[in-house]
């Protein structure tokens, strides 16, 4: 019975000890070797994946001897991730995400300035990647570095204007002009729209960067220059909400589909593709895309129309996701390195090639990347007329509630009027908010 | 019981040990050499438990009495009940907890009792049945995310359901675009997804009512609707129990479904408490009131719950 005991005594142990080495192993650091690189990479794109893995990773760690661990997150993962690292002291030295992030990481002091870096990097390269990193931008401080131009533009299908009777190059002045052509091109079904004559993101929060479009092609702006309040209850701001309003409510609605979530969709799920809309705004890669899924498909770019009295047009647009440094990391000369290598002609090239973005560099345009597509070099040509969202502690808060509130007026359930005063108080009290 | 048998069949202490120098030193008597092993056994499961379970329970209790961001350097700041405060005089909130009791009446009902119809339909022997009880189980299985996603497309503008009705000469409908039909698509999907589980529980509660009972209740001229009634339902009365009570903690914290098909929209109209609190803590950083929030969905499941628990199984009749 001793030895039974014995031997019963000498299996808890091992399953406790086995639990504690479990644990303990549960607990270690993400950060892996001390004296590896931590990198944590936003987006899971194949393309994308592939080359930071058999190409830069390598070529860096074989440049500077230095082993990197990257991580691949899905957006949808992003913030909950970092979070929990953090609040654990344990974030990488290097992490990725949206422009809109930036201003809150900055105001909790997560990332480090990185201006002195810029400053340093030879000034054609810093004049090559100008258009990119002002949204990059905090109070004038560099925090992020894009690594490509994001932009959503109106497409149309060259096919619909000619069934139509029309020229099939779009050939209007203005937004209203252009609401006469969607017109046209509505199929309707009784009080059923069957076919979006011109389709505007609604659902949320793409609704908000369609109004920021419409805002800003109307003259407006949506957050005071200081960044400390909203700037959008103006009469340019009436005419931006009523116009997207009037897309969907009324008699001479064009839209359908309101509230549906179509731009993240597959581009064979395209309302475009699909024939559900002969126009609509999308993001550019989305665009591209439409002729990967059907090389034969019509698809053309409309240049920015102004609205109301304003002269000019604007398109949502401008820096895309891009890297920061944290200010915990060990060493911020090596993580600068790192982002500086992808910064270089060519790793750049390959990587906004490789996920079908706007090229981060003017210099690009000259490559076969943007030389020999069509599309791209209209985007491309288009990046002086991107606006983009502001980047303001606080941002993302005030975004959503703006997305809540037009999602009710374009329900009508709010006069456009009533959602912009409703908007103000929202947005300028999580502005208030955010910087304490 | 168990510690007096093992005394029992405990062996004689070794001679040796009686002439071990006379010293009288502290002995473990052979029931805590057991007890000893008892724990050391149960320990590598209640570390578990404490670790990941309880810790984080009580640490978000905390955090819900706090202000706290995660990208903050700063430290939780004490609040006292502040968060509970904001929160009962937020109106999404507020809507949050009516969208979510919504939810768990729109569900709960056809749950239980399509369970139990196919639970009564697959207990007795017929051609297939295997294959039927595997077929009604494997939505279960399945990842509800992956679920969702495929009723996304079944919902779409071109999706199945649409399609369907048009094949029957029916107008399309905007299933998770309406805020009168979101909750509802929502709730089916849940529906069709939960509906193998409670079967199957209700198929095993089913199997152990005695069939001597059912001959007496037939001797005693009952019909069918009798027997369901005075036989079937007290037999499965404690497996039904514990069904409705993890139905409603399980829907009520809904959340892959609403993240997946509607984002908690329109309007609002499918935002649960669940869906809210994820929103706030990893959208907005705002710890603390997702704690809050956390917690007093905690506190509704329970209460409603313990209600579920107590009234079904007859407690109060006692």
């Amino acid at each position: 019975m001793d030895v039974l005991r014995s031997r019963r005594f000498r299996t808890a142990a091992a399953g406790l000890s086995l639990t504690a080495l479990a644990l303990t192993g549960c607990s270690g650091s993400q950060g892996g070797e001390s004296d590896a690189l931590t990198v944590w990479f936003p987006g899971t794109n194949p393309a994308e994946v592939e080359l930071m893995t058999d190409t830069i990773v390598p070529a860096f760690e074989e440049k500077t001897g230095v082993p990197v661990e990257v991580t691949y997150l899905d957006y949808a993962d992003l913030s909950t991730k970092l979070n929990a690292a953090f609040a654990a002291g344990n974030a990488p030295d290097i992490f990725g995400h949206g422009p809109a992030a930036v201003s809150d990481f900055v105001i909790n002091e997560r990332i480090e300035p990185l201006d002195d870096y810029v400053a340093a990097m030879p000034e054609s390269d810093q004049q090559d990647l100008a258009d990119a990193f002002t949204g990059g931008q905090v109070d004038g401080s560099q925090y992020l570095i894009p690594l490509s131009i994001q932009s959503a533009v109106l497409a149309y299908d060259r096919s619909d204007l000619r069934e139509a009777g029309l020229d099939d190059e779009l050939d209007v002045g203005s937004w209203e002009e252009l609401l006469e052509v969607a017109d046209r091109l509505t199929v309707r079904d009784g009080d059923r729209v069957d076919r979006a004559g011109l389709l505007l993101p609604s659902a949320s929060p793409g609704n908000q960067q369609t109004f920021l479009t419409l805002l800003a092609s109307a003259g407006g702006q949506l957050i005071s220059d200081d960044g400390q309040r909203s700037a959008f209850n103006t009469p340019e701001g009436l005419a931006a909400l009523e116009y997207f309003v009037d897309t969907y409510q009324g008699d001479s609605a064009v839209g359908n589909n309101l509230g549906a979530q179509w731009t993240d969709s597959p581009a064979t799920q395209q309302p475009l593709l699909l024939d559900q809309a002969a126009m609509a705004i999308m993001p550019t890669f989305r665009v591209s895309s439409l002729l990967d899924a059907d090389p034969e498909f019509e698809v053309a770019v409309a240049p920015p129309l102004p609205l109301g009295d304003s002269e000019e047009g604007r398109y949502l647009g401008g820096a895309g996701p891009g890297l920061m440094i944290s200010a915990d990391a060990r060493d911020k000369d090596l993580a600068w390195d790192f982002i500086e290598y992808l910064l270089t002609p060519e790793i750049s090239s390959q990587y906004v090639e490789g996920i079908g973005a706007i090229p981060a560099r003017k210099s690009a345009v000259d490559t076969p990347y943007v030389a020999d597509d069509p599309l791209m070099s209209d985007y491309v040509s288009l990046i002086p007329d991107y606006v983009p969202n502001p980047s303001v502690p606080g941002w993302i808060v005030a975004r959503d509630s703006m997305a809540a509130i037009l999602e009710q007026a374009l329900n009508a359930q709010l006069t456009p009027q009533e959602a912009l005063d409703q908007m103000q108080v929202e947005v300028d009290d999580a502005l208030a908010q955010a910087r304490g | 019981m168990m510690s007096t048998t093992l005394r029992a069949t405990a062996p004689p202490r070794p001679a040796g040990a009686a002439q071990n120098g006379g010293r009288r030193g502290p002995r473990r008597s052979p029931s805590s050499h057991i007890r000893m092993t008892g724990w050391l056994f149960v320990a590598p499961a209640a570390v578990y438990v404490g670790v990941f379970h309880l810790f984080p329970v009580l640490y978000g209790l905390v955090l819900s009495f706090t202000d706290y961001s995660p990208i903050s350097r700063a430290a939780p700041d004490f609040l006292g009940l502040d968060n509970y405060a904001v929160i009962f005089a937020d109106p999404e909130f507020l809507n949050a907890l009516r969208v979510t009791g919504t939810y768990v009446l729109m569900v709960l009902p056809p749950l239980v009792i399509g369970g139990l119809l196919l639970a009564i339909l697959i207990n007795r022997p017929f051609f297939g049945v295997g294959f039927v009880r595997a077929a009604l189980y494997i939505p279960y299985i399945i990842s509800l995310t992956a679920v969702s996603l495929i009723w996304l497309w079944m919902y779409s503008q071109s999706g199945f359901f649409n399609q369907f009705l048009d094949a029957f000469g029916l107008p399309e409908q905007r299933w998770l675009l309406e805020s009168t039909t979101a909750l509802p698509a929502a709730a089916a999907m849940r529906i069709w997804t939960a509906l193998g589980s409670n079967m199957v529980l209700l198929l095993a509660g089913l199997q152990s009512v005695p069939k001597e009972l059912y001959e007496a209740a037939h001797m005693d001229g009952a019909g069918r609707w009798g027997q369901f009634l005075h036989v079937t339902l007290p037999g499965i009365r404690p497996v039904l129990t514990f069904v409705v009570a993890m139905d409603i903690i399980w829907i009520a914290q809904g959340f892959a479904e609403v993240f997946v098909l509607t984002r908690g929209g329109p309007l609002g109209s499918t935002t649960t408490v669940n869906y809210l609190i994820w929103t706030e803590a990893f959208q907005y950083n705002q710890m603390g009131s997702a704690s809050a929030m956390a917690f007093v969905l905690f506190a509704c499941i329970m209460v409603f719950a313990l209600i579920t628990v107590r009234s079904m199984s007859g407690r109060n009749s006692r």
